[in-house]
């Protein structure tokens, strides 16, 4: 155990991009509270103000989300690569290390380390942003942020929302260390090169595209796995002046289906696939030491 | 050592292919406790699969026992009491030197923190500063000091000074005699700088196309092999003890022969032990 707190400890001091990445997108939303214009006009009522209030939430969590998820993504994909380019990786096997434990301790801060952090960064900014607007706003905005059930109710969001993705995700880690494992080169290229042959193969030969919406399914799918997005009584709209309008959730919990997300088949598949190329990167990386 | 202890790496019809190209050739060999060690071979001898094997980073065909354990299964438990350092410049870049010490100290039950810190005290180099800002030789000097700091049965050095100066190649082999040596430890090493080398160490492995073409000890070389400078008018006479390699020198040849009638070569010549490097040229010649 003590020896996977190391590993996790190495990967933060060799990708420092994990926590500046964050730690910077947190002051540019900062700065953003502090000298930019707070007050939103035409807001009246306490239902325009939580739904605002909400939505504004929800989007400052959504740029943390999307910036980490294209950053896991390159990490996962350069992780196994880079060691082996700089050549590092003799000197990390000249440890009392597995390469199970090595690979293992990679995927963990891929998918669960790196988001944590973000949502960490997530939190901690949307406070600040909150605590400032509510400083500066002099409509009734201002205090419209500090909605504690509101609060609560996106920290279950983003729980569920890291640990729903690690799992949907899995087969996708997969893949990208598994490439990152194997390649000589230009792990980006090996990284889409396979499936989009595949895909156009059995386009050209077989005349069908199981591979191609088996791929977007699972890279699209994933809010149509983990949330319940058809429940039409869920969402609620609100009306500002004319004709601006924001449609929410009326409630997240409403919105999370972790029943239904755990017991599909499809997760589970996901993760057995998943799995399987784990493997395969464990045992590239036993064989694997150069380039 | 005492007799019926295993010795502490054990080859028998060790193989490696890589496609068609054979790398070891079903290669037997042993290495006792408390023996230096040289691999010598050329380039592409098969000397890097060879310790590859050894060191659990490759897979191969045959017996391999390295500390009692089988390299490739076990590579992580045996780490535990060897190490090695494989090339020049592996440490990664972009560690700082102090975080190598405290993450090896904490992944290595055998690591003792305070001798890699004595020992890199003596230097210019500081905790502060990351492995890219430091020189070659300071690199290897960092690596020596972490490699040096963990007490294993087995190190294994593979071309640890190349591309080195020759102040930082001396540094690294003095400190190795000096700091590390003792009789409870084993090192294998490989290098072209023979000569570098051949007083360090008792032992020599040479490796050519997959084989090995002499195992002996260095007092054995002594007894077993002679060279001889044999002025022209003698050479042929000399021949006729059947040397198994001549090379002219100054005006002279040099003849060598395995298993000699020393007291008859005395005629020819001054009778010398051939050097390690000698020794090399004329049996892979």
């Amino acid at each position: 155990m003590n020896t996977y707190v190391w590993l996790v400890r190495r990967e933060f001091w060799e990708n420092r991009a994990i926590w500046i990445c964050p730690a910077l997108i947190g002051a540019a939303l900062t700065c953003a509270a502090l000298f930019g214009r707070v007050d939103v006009a035409a807001l009246s009522s306490p239902e325009q103000n939580r739904s605002m209030a909400g939505m504004a939430f929800f989007a400052f969590g959504a740029i943390f989300y999307g910036v980490m998820s294209i950053y896991s993504t390159w990490y996962l994909l350069d992780c196994l690569y880079a060691d082996r380019k700089d050549r590092s990786v003799l000197f990390w096997k000249s440890l009392p290390i597995s390469d199970t434990a090595t690979v293992l301790s990679k995927v963990f801060v891929g998918l669960i380390a790196i988001p944590i952090v973000y949502f960490i960064a997530a939190d901690l900014s949307t406070l600040l942003m909150a605590f400032i607007i509510a400083l500066r706003s002099r409509s009734s905005f201002g205090g419209a942020l500090w909605q504690p059930d509101l609060w609560l109710q996106l920290q279950a969001l983003w729980l569920y929302m890291i640990i729903s993705t690690a799992v949907w995700y899995l087969p996708l880690a997969g893949w990208l260390m598994l490439v990152s494992a194997w390649a000589k080169r230009a792990v980006m290229l090996w990284c889409i090169l396979p499936p989009l042959a595949a895909v156009l193969a059995e386009r050209l030969f077989l005349g069908s595209h199981a591979i191609a919406s088996l791929l977007r399914n699972r890279i699209l799918g994933y809010g149509q796995a983990a949330y319940d997005l058809s429940d039409r009584g869920l969402w609620v709209t609100t009306t500002f002046g004319h004709d601006d309008a924001i449609t929410a959730p009326s409630s997240v919990w409403r919105l999370l289906k972790p029943i239904g997300f755990f017991s599909a088949p499809a997760t589970w598949i996901g993760v057995l696939v998943g799995a399987a190329l784990i493997y395969g990167a464990i045992q590239l990386r036993l064989r694997r030491t150069e380039l | 050592m005492s007799p019926g202890m295993p010795p502490i790496i054990q080859a028998r019809d060790l193989s490696k292919k890589y496609g068609s190209n054979i790398a070891l050739d079903h290669v037997n060999f042993a290495v006792e406790a408390g023996r230096i060690v040289g691999l010598i071979g050329p380039n592409g001898a098969g000397k890097t699969s060879a310790l590859r094997a050894i060191l659990g980073l490759t897979a191969y065909e045959g017996e391999l026992q390295v500390l009692g354990r089988e390299p490739f299964a076990d590579r992580a438990a045996l780490m535990n009491e060897a190490t090695f350092i494989a090339d020049v410049a592996v440490l990664p870049p972009w560690l700082r030197v102090d975080q190598a010490i405290e993450f090896v100290a904490g992944v290595h039950p055998r690591f003792r923190r305070d001798r890699a810190q004595a020992f890199l005290a003596k230097t210019q180099i500081t905790g502060q500063r990351r492995i890219r800002e430091l020189s070659k030789g300071m690199k290897t000097l960092v690596h020596l000091a972490l490699t040096m700091a963990i007490d294993a049965r087995l190190l294994v050095l593979d071309e640890p000074t190349l591309g080195l100066d020759i102040l930082a190649r001396r540094a690294f082999y003095d400190a190795l005699v000096n700091d590390y040596m003792d009789a409870t430890r084993t090192i294998l090493i490989t290098t072209h700088q023979v000569e570098e080398v051949e007083n360090l160490l008792t032992d020599v492995l040479f490796i050519d196309k997959g084989r090995i073409v002499l195992d002996s000890s260095l007092e054995d070389i002594a007894t077993r092999y002679a060279a001889v400078a044999v002025a022209e008018d003698k050479v042929a006479a000399a021949r006729a003890e059947h040397p198994f390699f001549e090379r002219p020198m100054l005006g002279k040849k040099v003849l060598y022969f395995e298993r000699p009638d020393v007291g008859k070569l005395a005629n020819f010549g001054e009778v010398v032990t051939p050097s390690v490097a000698d020794l090399f040229v004329a049996k892979l010649s």
